[in-house]
């Protein structure tokens, strides 16, 4: 292995860090406490149980569990944890983050290589964010000619429809970022949204690969989406409702793709096309025209789109899962809360600790999750799965199979829901 | 609240109607004609009829503007046009276009629409399927008779037939 800092020595790298520790230290002590006091000195601070609220006061507040768990309690109850953490951007990143390495270490293992392997000692663990501190550090190249407005922002609207995407996939009984009435048109409006994005991308690099390969994303995005939206049709005839959380709840008793397997598997392939996975990955055929569309980015902006791409499988996975294997519905596995501790508390030794607000998640809650969660993963892994088996098909082939071959399929799926709503098997009368 | 929003969406709709006219990139131009059609996907949200939205922003935005930008991107417009700057005809076709905005506003604001007051609840999207299912059937029929007919049209216009190798001639 090549040394990447020769003149590094450890005891040059401890002192630097207690240089800056120090520094830190007395800067805090001669100006920054100083500076608090001087401003608390004019701010008349709230009296709270006949206590004045002074910054220590607050501090042993936060340690304590007992205080501190209501006002997290309130925390979970707002939109921004919603968007933020829960069913929102940072659960879905986290997810998207593990597909990756997931994806990275099984194609090794297919293929017979050992994958990222040094970075974090353990079978290379840390190797993702190895690889994210790299991307953040690298320079920024902006093509001498590109329309640089365009270049910019397109990243950035990339992630913001595959995060808009995220926020319409209902993940557990009410825990949705957008809980809109019309989300299964929602998300057939932000799919139309890639195209766009991808091919003013590539147009404004102003260069020949990304070129081609915005040109290919576009055809191949474009004649996809009618298959995609055509299958999903069945199961909105079959549950008269174009809600996500409705049509998840629709299926406790079987899930869809029992009836409708045509319309999964047609789903599925558009979903492989749309997210330009092998083997419909043209847009970026790395063997002939270097890395597609996205050839000319670089740095954090690479970064962002990788980002935008594995949100987006997420959601696709999740999109799946919601619509044909029934969403959260499962077995109740999760154990209920133990009711002791909410009546008498915790007891350890001479110690008996009574939280108020301490039932975080309800029971139903974290099943659904874990249900969800084990199908979404279960489909992001046949997601991944071919990129180790097949080739990639010339795009003739997948402009035939599009529009002549998945748009028959689709039209063959919603003439069996349609049969399976008359002859009365489903709907009002039937199984459910 | 919808006040501001409505004056907001106005002033982007007109905005980049605006841009999409006089803007000498064709590129920008189309960009410009997406947000007058995400702008009037607004209007739609404004109105209380999401479906109608949703389907301009599906379509309009999703599909009919990436054909533009497809077209646009396929024209060397160096080649085929003469380019004719003027100022003056720049302000004269913005001055034109306000005129007939302005013009079709004052005969709409003064039909009588102002007086009309409705506490109706919007129309679900459902009752608009039922209407076209029992009593709108003929009109239903009539689009999927052209609809497939289109759809078959452009597929016959769009097959064409591989010539194998062994029908090549050497």
């Amino acid at each position: 292995m090549s040394v990447i800092a020769p003149n590094f020595k450890l005891s040059e790298f401890i002192k630097s860090l207690l240089d800056n520790a120090f520094w830190g230290v007395l800067l805090m002590v001669l100006v920054g406490i100083p500076a608090v006091m001087m401003v608390l000195f004019f701010i008349e601070m709230p009296v709270i149980n006949g206590e004045l609220l002074t910054p220590f006061l607050a501090l042993t507040w936060l340690a304590d569990p007992s205080r501190i768990l209501p006002v997290v309690h309130a925390f979970m109850a707002t939109d921004m944890f919603r968007v933020m953490a829960f069913p929102g951007f940072g659960f879905a990143a986290l997810l998207a983050a593990g597909t990756i390495f997931v994806e990275r270490k099984m194609l090794a293992k297919l293929q017979l290589r050992v994958g990222p392997f040094y970075c974090g000692k353990i079978e290379g663990i840390l190797q993702l964010m190895g690889d994210g501190l790299k991307l953040i550090s690298k320079e920024i190249i902006i093509p001498a000619k590109a329309d640089k407005p365009l270049f910019w922002a397109a990243p950035v609207i990339f992630v913001g429809a595959a995060a808009a995407f995220v926020a319409l996939i209902p993940v557990a009984p009410g825990w949705v970022v957008a809980d809109v009435d019309l989300g299964l048109l929602g998300v057939f409006a932000v799919i139309g949204f890639f195209p766009i994005i991808t091919i003013l991308s590539a147009w404004s690099a102003n260069s020949k690969f990304p070129f081609i390969g915005g040109i290919r994303a576009l055809f191949q995005m474009v004649s996809f989406e009618i298959p995609l939206i055509l299958s999903l049709l069945g199961v909105v005839i079959l549950t008269g409702t174009l809600n996500l959380s409705e049509i998840a709840a629709s299926q406790s008793s079987f899930p869809w793709i029992v009836f409708l397997p045509i319309g999964a598997i047609v789903f599925f392939i558009t979903m492989l096309a749309e997210l330009e996975r092998i083997p419909f990955d043209l847009p970026e055929a790395e063997s002939e025209i270097v890395a597609g569309w996205l050839t000319e980015l670089s740095g954090m902006m690479y970064g962002l789109v990788q980002l935008g791409t594995y949100l987006k499988l997420y959601a696709f996975a999740a999109l799946f899962v919601v619509l044909f294997l029934g969403g959260w519905n499962g077995p109740m596995i999760v154990p209920p809360f133990p009711a002791e501790i909410l009546t008498d508390g915790i007891v350890m030794g001479p110690i008996t600790a009574k939280i108020p607000g301490l039932p975080l998640f309800t029971q139903e809650m974290l099943n659904g999750t874990l249900w969800f969660v084990l199908k979404t993963v279960g489909v992001i892994f046949f997601i991944l799965l071919p990129r180790g088996v097949f080739p990639r098909i010339r795009i003739d082939m997948l402009l035939n199979l599009g529009w002549t071959k998945l748009i028959g399929l689709a039209f063959v799926n919603i003439f069996i829901a349609l049969g399976l709503l008359y002859a009365g098997v489903l709907g009002p009368g039937g199984l459910q | 609240m919808a006040d501001a929003i409505f004056l907001a969406l106005s002033v982007i709709t007109i905005g980049s109607a605006i841009a999409a006219l006089e803007l000498r990139s064709l590129i920008y131009g189309s960009i410009a004609l997406m947000g007058t059609l995400g702008g009037i996907a607004g209007f739609f949200f404004l109105l209380d009829s999401p479906f109608v939205a949703l389907f301009q922003l599906a379509v309009y935005v999703g599909s009919i503007a990436v054909l533009i930008l497809f077209t646009v991107m396929l024209v060397k417009r160096e080649l085929i046009f003469k380019k004719i700057e003027d100022k003056r005809r720049k302000f004269a076709g913005i001055g034109l276009m306000l005129v007939t905005m302005i013009a079709l506003g004052s005969v709409f604001l003064d039909s009588g629409i102002k007086t009309i007051t409705t506490d109706e609840p919007p129309v679900d999207f459902r009752d608009i399927g039922t209407d076209f299912v029992t009593y709108y059937w003929p009109a239903l029929i009539l689009m999927g008779l052209i609809l497939a007919g289109s759809v078959t049209g452009a597929l016959v216009l769009a097959k064409r037939e591989d010539v194998e190798n062994d029908q090549r001639t050497s």
